[in-house]
C-alpha cells in the first residue's frame, strides 16, 4: 500500500526531471523548433492543457493548503495538551499522501502535455526560468520525502523532542511546499506581467532571471494562493468529513466526523474572509501592471465574471451560515439564540442581492437604449462599489455574529462583568455596522480616488471589531459554566450536504478565477511579449469556460472519492474521541 | 451506503449543473484576436474607416473605456461640449493636425491625457501594427471629421521615415466635412446614424428619423441639433449628452436647413 502510494510520485518527479533534461538549453532549445503547437484530439489543445493544468491546481492547492493546519493542529495538541487536535492532524496529513500522489501525476501529464501541444512556448519559458526548474524538481523531492517522515514517523516520535522535532518536520513540509509554488508562480506570472523592458524583440537569453521571476504580480499571487488554499484544504476536508459523518457506522465515528467537519468548515470560511483583501491587493497590482489588462479583467468582456463571483460567493456565505445555523441545534442552550437567525438570513441575502448587481457592462447600442444610458435606471445605484463594498462587509460581520453565537452557545459566563461586555461587544457591532454604511453613503458624494480610500476605512473597522468582540468574547467565556456538553454527531444529514455545496462552490471558485487570471492575456501567451497565434488564441466565453471548469471539478472529486476510498481500505483512522469528551 | 452515495453525487452533480447553467445564460463574450491588416499604397479611405471600426468595437478593447465616457474620453459621441472626435481632434494641441493628434495619442497616450482622466491607457503600438493604428486613426477622424489618412502614410511609417507629431499636416482641420447642402451626405459626414436609425440603418440610441417629420415640427427638429439639452425627446432623457452641441458651428446655415427641411419631409 505505502509502496502503491509511492510510486506516483517518484514517477511524477521522474517525468518533470526527463522533461527539464530533454529541453533544457543543451538539449532540445538547441535543435531547431519546426511547429509552434501540436494538436489534441477532439477537445483541442487549449482544452486538454486547461484540463491538465487545473486539476493539477486543484491536487496542488489541496496538499499546500491541508499542512498548513495540520501544522497548527499538531500545535493546538502539543501545547494545549489535547490529543483529539493531534489525532485530527495525523488524519489531516493521511488525507495528504494520497492527495500528492495524485498532484504529481496531473503535474507530469500537464508537462508532457505543453511540451508537446506547445512547444515553441515551452523552450521560451525553459530558456529563462531552467534553473528554477531544477530547483523546483529538488523541492519536490525534499517535499515528499518530508511528507513521509511526518506521517510515518506520527508515532514513533510521539513524546517529548522527538515530538518537537516532528513537529519540525511538518513546518519544513510547509517551508518547502511554499517555496515550490512560489516557483511555480513566478512562471505563470510571468506570462502575465513580463517585465517592461522584455519585447518581442527580445531574446529569452537576454532577459534577466530574477526580474522575470519577481515581476510585478508574483507576490501578489504568492499570497493570494497561499490564503486560497487553506480555504480550499477545509473545504474538502470539511466534505470528507461530511462523507464519513454520512457513512459512519458507529456513534464515536459520527462525533468524530462530526468535529472533524465543523473545523474545516471553521477554517475555510474564516481564511475566506481574508481573502478579498488579497484579491483587492493582486488587482491593484494588475492595474498599476498594466490598466488595460485591468480593463479588460474588470470592465471588458470578462466584467460579467464578476456576477458569477459574487452569486459563487453568496452561496458560499449563505452554505457557511446555515452549517452553523443547523449546528446549533446540537448545542444546549443555543435555542435561545435561533431567532435571530432569520434575521441574519435576510442580511446575507440582501449583501448577495447588492453584490451581484452589475456595474459598467459592454452593452450594444439597442441594450443602452432600452436601459436609457449607460447604467441602469434603477439597479445602477446598487452596482457601484459603494454598495457592493458595504454589502460584502456587511455580510462577513453577519457571518463573524453568527459564529460568536455558535461559540458562546453552550457557555454560561461566570465573570462578574460578563454583561456589561456582551454590551461592548454589541455596540462595537452597531458601530462598525454604522461605520461600514456611513462610509458606503459618502462614498457617492465624492470622487472615484477618494471612494477607492473609503473601501480601507470599512475593512479596518470590520476587522477591527473581529478582534476586538472576539478578545472580549475569549476573556467573557474564561471559566464559564458549560450549559450541557456540544452533542457532536447529533447533526442533521442535511447539514452535511451543505458541506459538499461549500466544497464544490471553492473548487469551481478556483476553476474561474484561474480562468479570469489565464484570460485577461487574450491572444498573448506572455503578455505584448509571445502572442498566441494557434487556432484557440482568442479567450473563450464564460459559458465554454464553465463547461470546462465544470469538468475539472467533476474530474476532481472523482479523483477524490476514488483515492479516498482506496486509502479508507487499507487503514482506519483513529478516532478523536470528542463524542465521549465533549470537546467544544 | 449506495443510498447515500447517489444522493452525495446528486448534490455535486446539481450544484455544478445551476453554476454552469448561470453562467451560460448570462451574455456571451469572448476576446477578438486583431486581424492582421495589410494595406496598399492606394487603400480608400472607406476600407481603413471600416478596419478601424472594426477594431475599435473589437479586438482593440477601445470601446471598453471610450465607448461610455466613464473611464475615458467618450470617442463615439459629444464630449462635454466639445462635439465629436472627427471635429476636436484638431484643436486638442496648438499646431498639431487632427491625424498627427490621433496618432500620437495612440502612441504616447499619457502625453496627451485629457484632464479630468487618470493615466490608464497603454502604448498601443506595442499590440498594435502600424496598418492598424492608422486604420483607428482613419475611423476616429471619420467620425465628425474628413478622413486623411492615406497609404502614404502607412508606407512612411512602415519604413521607419515618419511617426506621431511628424505625420504629414493635413490639409483638413475642424469643422463642416464638406460644404455640400445634400442632407444625406451631411449626415453620413457628422455620423448621424451612429445614434439614430433611418431606412434601417444605424442605432437607436437617439430617436429614429423614420417618420420624424410626423412626430416633430421643424422648429423642433432645429433647436435639437442646435441646442440638444433644450429639449430632449420623450424616452431619450438620459441619453442626451451623447448628442453633440457643437452642429450650430460646424454647420453652415444652408446645411442646417437642408437636414431640417429633409428631416420634416419624412413623414
Amino acid at each position: 500500500m505505502n509502496g502503491a502510494r509511492r510510486w506516483p510520485v517518484c514517477l511524477g518527479g521522474i517525468g518533470l526531471v526527463t522533461l527539464l533534461t530533454l529541453v533544457s538549453p543543451d538539449g532540445l532549445l538547441a535543435q531547431e523548433i519546426s511547429r509552434s503547437y501540436g494538436d489534441f484530439p477532439l477537445i483541442g489543445s487549449r482544452a486538454a492543457v486547461w484540463i491538465a493544468a487545473q486539476v493539477h491546481l486543484l491536487f496542488a492547492a489541496f496538499v499546500l493548503g491541508v499542512p498548513m493546519f495540520a501544522v497548527v493542529a499538531e500545535a493546538i495538541g502539543i501545547f494545549g495538551k489535547d490529543r483529539k487536535y493531534d489525532k485530527l492532524a495525523k488524519e489531516f496529513t493521511r488525507l495528504l499522501l494520497v492527495a500528492y500522489s495524485a498532484t504529481a501525476i496531473w503535474g507530469a501529464v500537464l508537462s508532457f502535455l505543453l511540451v508537446t501541444l506547445y512547444p515553441r512556448l515551452w523552450v521560451y519559458l525553459t530558456q529563462i526560468f531552467a534553473p528554477s526548474m531544477w530547483v523546483y524538481a529538488g523541492l519536490f523531492f525534499l517535499e515528499s520525502f518530508t511528507l513521509y517522515l511526518y506521517y510515518y514517523g506520527w508515532d514513533r516520535w510521539a513524546e517529548g523532542r522527538a515530538k518537537m522535532m516532528h513537529w519540525g518536520l511538518g513546518i519544513m513540509l510547509n517551508v518547502f511546499g511554499t517555496i515550490v509554488m512560489f516557483i511555480a508562480n513566478s512562471w505563470l506570472t510571468f506570462m502575465m506581467s513580463p517585465p517592461a523592458d522584455v519585447t518581442p524583440d527580445t531574446s529569452p537569453d537576454m532577459v534577466q532571471f530574477w526580474s522575470a521571476f519577481a515581476n510585478a504580480t508574483w507576490m501578489p499571487i504568492n499570497i493570494h494562493r497561499m490564503i486560497a488554499n487553506v480555504v480550499f484544504g477545509g473545504a474538502i476536508v470539511g466534505a470528507y468529513a461530511a462523507y464519513r459523518f454520512l457513512t459512519a457506522e458507529t456513534d464515536e465515528e459520527r462525533a468524530h466526523y462530526d468535529w472533524m467537519g465543523y473545523v474545516g468548515n471553521l477554517i475555510a470560511i474564516g481564511a475566506l474572509i481574508v481573502l478579498p483583501f488579497a484579491g483587492y491587493y493582486l488587482g491593484r497590482e494588475i492595474y498599476e501592471f498594466s490598466p488595460g489588462m485591468g480593463q479588460t479583467l474588470m470592465g471588458g468582456f470578462m466584467s460579467w465574471l464578476w456576477i458569477i463571483q459574487a452569486f459563487l460567493i453568496g452561496v458560499l456565505f449563505l452554505a457557511g451560515n446555515y452549517y452553523l445555523w443547523v449546528g446549533m441545534g446540537r448545542i444546549p442552550g443555543a435555542e435561545r439564540f435561533t431567532p435571530y437567525t432569520k434575521y441574519m438570513l435576510v442580511v446575507l441575502v440582501a449583501g448577495v442581492i447588492v453584490w451581484a448587481t452589475p456595474h459598467t457592462m459592454i452593452a450594444s447600442r439597442a441594450e443602452i437604449a432600452a436601459m436609457g444610458g449607460t447604467y441602469h435606471p434603477f439597479l445602477g445605484v446598487l452596482g457601484v462599489m459603494s454598495a457592493k463594498n458595504t454589502a460584502v462587509n456587511i455580510m462577513i460581520l453577519t457571518t463573524f455574529l453568527s459564529f460568536l453565537l455558535y461559540r458562546r452557545a453552550n457557555k454560561e459566563p461566570v465573570v462578574e462583568w460578563a454583561k456589561t461586555g456582551t454590551m461592548i461587544q454589541g455596540v462595537l457591532f452597531v458601530v462598525c455596522a454604522g461605520i461600514v454604511i456611513f462610509y458606503g453613503i459618502y462614498g457617492y458624494f465624492v470622487t472615484a480616488i477618494v471612494r477607492i480610500g473609503f473601501s480601507v476605512y470599512q475593512v479596518l473597522a470590520v476587522i477591527a471589531t473581529i478582534f476586538s468582540v472576539l478578545a472580549i468574547d475569549i476573556a467573557i467565556g474564561r471559566g464559564a459554566k458549560s450549559r450541557g456538553a456540544i452533542r457532536w454527531g447529533q447533526m442533521p444529514e442535511r447539514s452535511q450536504y451543505a458541506l459538499f455545496i461549500l466544497a464544490v462552490t471553492f473548487t469551481w471558485l478556483m476553476g474561474l478565477m484561474g480562468y479570469a487570471r489565464s484570460g485577461i492575456r487574450q491572444h498573448w501567451h506572455v503578455w505584448e511579449v509571445v502572442r498566441d497565434t494557434s487556432e484557440f488564441a482568442a479567450t473563450p466565453a464564460l459559458g465554454y469556460a464553465s463547461q470546462i471548469i465544470s469538468v475539472c471539478v467533476l474530474i476532481f472529486f472523482g479523483l477524490v472519492a476514488f483515492i479516498f476510498w482506496v486509502g479508507g481500505l487499507a487503514e482506519k483512522p483513529v478516532l478523536s474521541g470528542v463524542g465521549s469528551e465533549g470537546g467544544d | 451506503m449506495w443510498q447515500t452515495n447517489l444522493k452525495v453525487l446528486a448534490v455535486v452533480l446539481g450544484t455544478l449543473a445551476v453554476f454552469t447553467i448561470v453562467s451560460s445564460s448570462i451574455p456571451q463574450l469572448q476576446s477578438v484576436v486583431p486581424e492582421d491588416l495589410s494595406f496598399s499604397g492606394d487603400v480608400t479611405a472607406e476600407v481603413l474607416v471600416a478596419a478601424g471600426q472594426t477594431l475599435f468595437e473589437g479586438a482593440g478593447g477601445c470601446a471598453d473605456c471610450h465607448g461610455s465616457g466613464t473611464r475615458a474620453p467618450n470617442l463615439l459621441a459629444d464630449e462635454a461640449g466639445t462635439g465629436l472626435i472627427g471635429v476636436r481632434c484638431a484643436s486638442r494641441v496648438a499646431g498639431q493636425d487632427c491625424k498627427a493628434y490621433l496618432y500620437a495619442s495612440l502612441v504616447d497616450p499619457n502625453a496627451y491625457l485629457v484632464e479630468g482622466y487618470v493615466p490608464i491607457m497603454a502604448d498601443m503600438s506595442r499590440t498594435l501594427s502600424s496598418e492598424q493604428l492608422w486604420a483607428l486613426v482613419a475611423y476616429l477622424q471619420s467620425l465628425g471629421g474628413e478622413v486623411t489618412v492615406t497609404g502614404a502614410d502607412i508606407e512612411s511609417e512602415g519604413s521607419g521615415e515618419s511617426t506621431g507629431a511628424a505625420v504629414p499636416a493635413s490639409a483638413a482641420a475642424a469643422g463642416p466635412t464638406s460644404t455640400s447642402t445634400d442632407p444625406v451626405e451631411i449626415m453620413t459626414a457628422n455620423a448621424c446614424l451612429a445614434c439614430h436609425i433611418m431606412d434601417g440603418a444605424g442605432a437607436p440610441i437617439g430617436p429614429s428619423f423614420d417618420g420624424i417629420g410626423g412626430r416633430l415640427s421643424a422648429d423642433y427638429i432645429r433647436e435639437s441639433i442646435l441646442d440638444p439639452r433644450a429639449g430632449a425627446s420623450e424616452g431619450f432623457g438620459a441619453l442626451i449628452q451623447l448628442m453633440p452641441a457643437t452642429f450650430g458651428e460646424q454647420l453652415s446655415a444652408a446645411q442646417l436647413e437642408a437636414i431640417v427641411q429633409f428631416l420634416t419631409d419624412r413623414r
